[in-house]
């Protein structure tokens, strides 16, 4: 800001009649007035594409920095005090990083921990401190690229289902996109109710098959494939939808084309389907990644937080559990934001070079 | 001030019909203060941190805050509730000590020091239910059960037999998901029946930090052994002479889905709340055929270790009212509580919301066709309140209760030995206490 002001300053006592010329022939006071805006406009019109698009997405940039970065570094700030459950003063002395070695060495003060490995000196060099379904980073890094991937894939599959001209296409249509209109409580509580053994036939049908215990959503591993179905039902839609947008703004030609090249259905996917519709894919893709992430209230209405621990979970725990342990809250929270921005980061340094330019 | 639905659909009335609000009124409540109720969700967690978020932020009103006995005492020892002892009039505070429900008081009290800063709204207690006409059908004599519970052998034996003969789905329903209601209720009553303690009797409940850890104690891990036999039958970990009663579900059931199959009539016993006899003690239901106790017992009070414990348990649940101190409207807002520390108000929330008044001898007072079936069995509502055991709630409760509930579930479901899963927690325990 303090720059472009600068710069706005300069030109206006630069002695080039620029604007002059236009302004010229009326006198008056607002001359120097008028003077100074048009220079503006003539320096902005002289910046690059690049520097003018950035001066436009400054004060979106502002706003972000208001409402994102500065709670987050608040939250950091916190984050390095300790736990005060007493008193009116709800944080305590500064203590440093310890309330991460904590989360990630598995001494938190919460129930479910955000890590829990020991380095031991034989192989495989790691043990596990707990079971790893109970814990968040796992967990939530199992359910984000599990659920991702199916979902790409089923979503991909719809799209092209829903791509193909048929009788009754718009009775598919609305199958497929149907559970996306689901709110994410009732689609909890549908799950839920599914394996109550009084209520749902769940339970006992996946018990005879031996794939669950007998009370699946007491168990950790059962609950946490219960709510990655609950999720791919639900969220194959959204995927199936902004991969349908890609696929119809594909030039119908370019099949024709390949046809007469003689291209077999395969290599009209892979050379035409999939490099046009590659942007729209991993913009979905990275919207659900972000979403997978931050899994919270499925958890909560169908197995709970207990069973299955995402990073969210820890976060809300930490702060409503009852023992005021902010500092901790705050670190878990910052740990969380840390671990979804390395994982955004990984995909726009992996796919920065894909065709159609994503970032 | 803060309640949920069930409280706030009777604190006013349209026109003259009876209200707490009249109530209150007539116990002198000055006419010009009309107490205003925010309506908030009846889950105990959420209501918490619907407090929490306002006490943290020093934001009033409400100038009242309706507090779960379970967690009052943390916003006591964050100095975010008004001292009552320094505040009421001498002789509330006489009445309110000398007739409420003790174990209630202790929830609203000070830790150190022991000053009252809140006062107790109405206790609840968790009692158990079971069909008094298919165990007598079954040939066992329920008589005494009512005041003289049974001891774990006996009722074991009975619920499997009524279950067996009258060809139920189910014979003991109870909570034992892992949720707080496990750590606090349903655990501790077995765990106390069985003479166990998590830190060494009932003096140490309300002072963290310097108290012995005894979850790792053979009496608790008998406690949880019987249990595992419950739902179990003979398996591993199990105790001989209990047989399989429970259905394995209710390890991720809670209240209402316990409640559920006993009220529908496919299950012979089940441990509740008082609004469960309320439920299923009306004549369209099971009327006299209700049968309702405490809880049966393996040790008795003579026999444990340990003070206050061992013999027949009931968990202690229940509403305490405490002033925030961030309130413009301070001296209003004592007057409220003066005005329900009165035997008329306890008696009106009671017939109204069939809600216990705090001091129980009033159960007895009142006509059962004015408060439906629990003013029934007010010999077992007393019996009850002299064998509340509260939970040890402190301020590093709500984080122990996520620890103990986790190890004992783990416990239950077979998934971790009794003794690996209550080591551990002991373990855990003794960090969470070095932390005060």
């Amino acid at each position: 800001m303090t720059t472009e002001t600068d710069d706005g300053t300069g030109i206006d006592t630069d002695p080039v009649p620029d604007g002059g010329t236009v302004t010229g022939g009326e006198p008056g006071p607002s001359h120097e007035h008028e003077r100074t805006g048009n220079a503006a406009v003539n320096w902005m019109e002289s910046l690059s594409e690049a520097a003018y698009a950035y001066l436009l997405l400054l004060p979106a940039f502002a706003l972000l920095t208001l409402i994102a970065f500065y709670p987050m570094i608040r939250t950091f700030v916190m984050s390095l005090r300790a736990n005060q459950t007493r008193g009116l003063d709800p944080l305590g002395g500064f203590v440093g990083i310890e309330n991460y070695i904590d989360i990630l060495t598995g001494n938190a003060r919460l129930a479910r921990q955000f890590l829990d490995v020991g380095l031991t000196s034989s192989f495989p060099f790691i043990e596990l401190g707990t079971p790893l379904f109970q814990q968040a980073l796992f967990v939530t890094l199992a359910f984000a690229v599990i659920s991702v991937v199916v979902e790409t894939v089923i979503g991909f599959g719809q799209a092209y289902v829903l791509d193909q001209e048929f009788t009754g296409r718009r009775w598919v249509r609305v199958a497929i996109i149907l559970p996306w209109a689901v709110p994410i409580v009732i689609q909890g509580m549908i799950f839920f109710l599914l394996f109550q053994p009084t209520v749902g036939f769940g339970s006992d049908l996946m018990q005879s098959l031996g794939i669950f215990s007998a009370t699946p959503l007491a168990n950790s591993r059962d609950a946490f494939i219960i709510i990655l179905v609950a999720d791919i039902w639900k969220s194959s839609a959204f995927m199936a939808l902004l991969i349908l947008a890609g696929l119809q703004s594909v030039d119908r030609s370019l099949y024709d084309v390949a046809r007469v090249a003689g291209a077999s259905p395969w290599q009209r996917f892979k050379l035409i389907t999939l490099p046009l519709v590659m942007p729209a894919l991993l913009v979905a893709m990275l919207f659900r990644t972000m979403d997978a992430m931050r899994v919270y209230g499925l958890i909560e209405s169908t197995a709970g937080c207990t069973t299955v621990p995402s990073l969210s979970c820890l976060v809300v725990e930490a702060m409503f559990g009852g023992t005021r342990i902010y500092a901790t809250a705050a670190a878990v929270a910052f740990a969380t934001a840390l671990v979804i921005g390395l994982i955004i980061g990984v995909y726009v340094l992996l796919f920065r070079d894909t065709d159609g330019g994503m970032y | 001030m803060t309640a949920a639905s069930d409280v706030a659909g009777i604190m006013h009335s349209d026109g003259d019909g009876p209200s707490i609000q009249q109530a209150l009124w007539d116990a002198g409540l000055d006419e010009d203060i009309r107490v205003e109720i925010q309506t908030v969700v009846s889950d105990s967690a959420a209501r918490m941190q619907t407090t929490q978020s306002a006490l943290e932020a020093g934001r009033a009103p409400p100038d009242i805050h309706m507090m779960d006995s379970g967690w009052t005492v943390p916003f006591i020892l964050r100095n975010q509730t008004v001292n009552l002892t320094e505040q009421l009039p001498d002789e509330t505070l006489q009445y309110v000590n000398d007739n409420y429900l003790e174990a209630s008081l202790e929830t609203a009290r000070a830790p150190q020091g022991g000053d009252l800063h809140a006062l107790p709204l109405f206790p609840d207690l968790g009692f158990t239910l079971y069909r008094q006409d298919l165990i007598e059908d079954a040939g066992y004599d329920t008589g005494g059960w009512a005041t003289d519970p049974p001891r774990w052998e006996e009722f074991s034996a009975a619920i499997r037999d009524a279950r067996d003969q009258a060809g139920l789905d189910y014979g003991f329903t109870t909570q034992a998901a892992a949720y707080e209601g496990l750590s606090c209720c349903t655990f501790n009553e077995v765990m106390t029946s069985w003479g166990g303690a998590y830190y060494g009797g009932a003096d140490n409940l309300f002072t963290a930090g310097d108290r012995p850890i005894t979850v790792d104690d053979q009496r608790v891990i008998d406690a949880i052994r019987m249990m595992r036999s419950f739902i179990a039958g003979e398996e591993e970990h199990t105790l001989d002479g209990y047989p399989q009663i429970c259905p394995s579900a209710i390890v991720q059931w809670t209240e209402q889905q316990s409640l559920n199959p006993f009220a529908g009539g496919e299950a012979v016993s089940n441990r509740n709340w008082s609004y469960a006899i309320a439920e299923t003690g009306t004549e369209d239901a099971f009327g006299e055929d209700l049968g309702v106790m405490t809880r049966p017992y393996a040790v008795s009070q003579q026999e444990a270790q340990y003070s206050d414990v061992g013999g027949t348990a009931v968990a202690l649940g229940g509403w305490n009212l405490a002033v925030s101190p961030f309130s413009n409207r301070e001296e209003e807002a004592l007057q409220v509580l003066e005005a329900f520390a009165n035997r008329e108000v306890m008696l009106t929330v009671f017939r109204l919301g069939g809600f216990l008044p705090p001091n129980l001898d009033l159960v007895g007072d009142v006509d059962p066709s004015d408060v439906g079936p629990v003013a029934r069995y007010a010999d077992v509502v007393q019996s009850a309140s002299e064998n509340a055991i509260p939970r040890p709630a402190t301020d590093l409760w709500p984080e122990q209760s996520a620890l103990i509930y986790q190890a004992v579930n783990a416990a239950y479901r077979g998934v971790q030995s009794p003794e690996a899963a209550m080591n551990d927690l002991a373990n855990e325990l003794e960090q969470s206490e070095a932390e005060v």
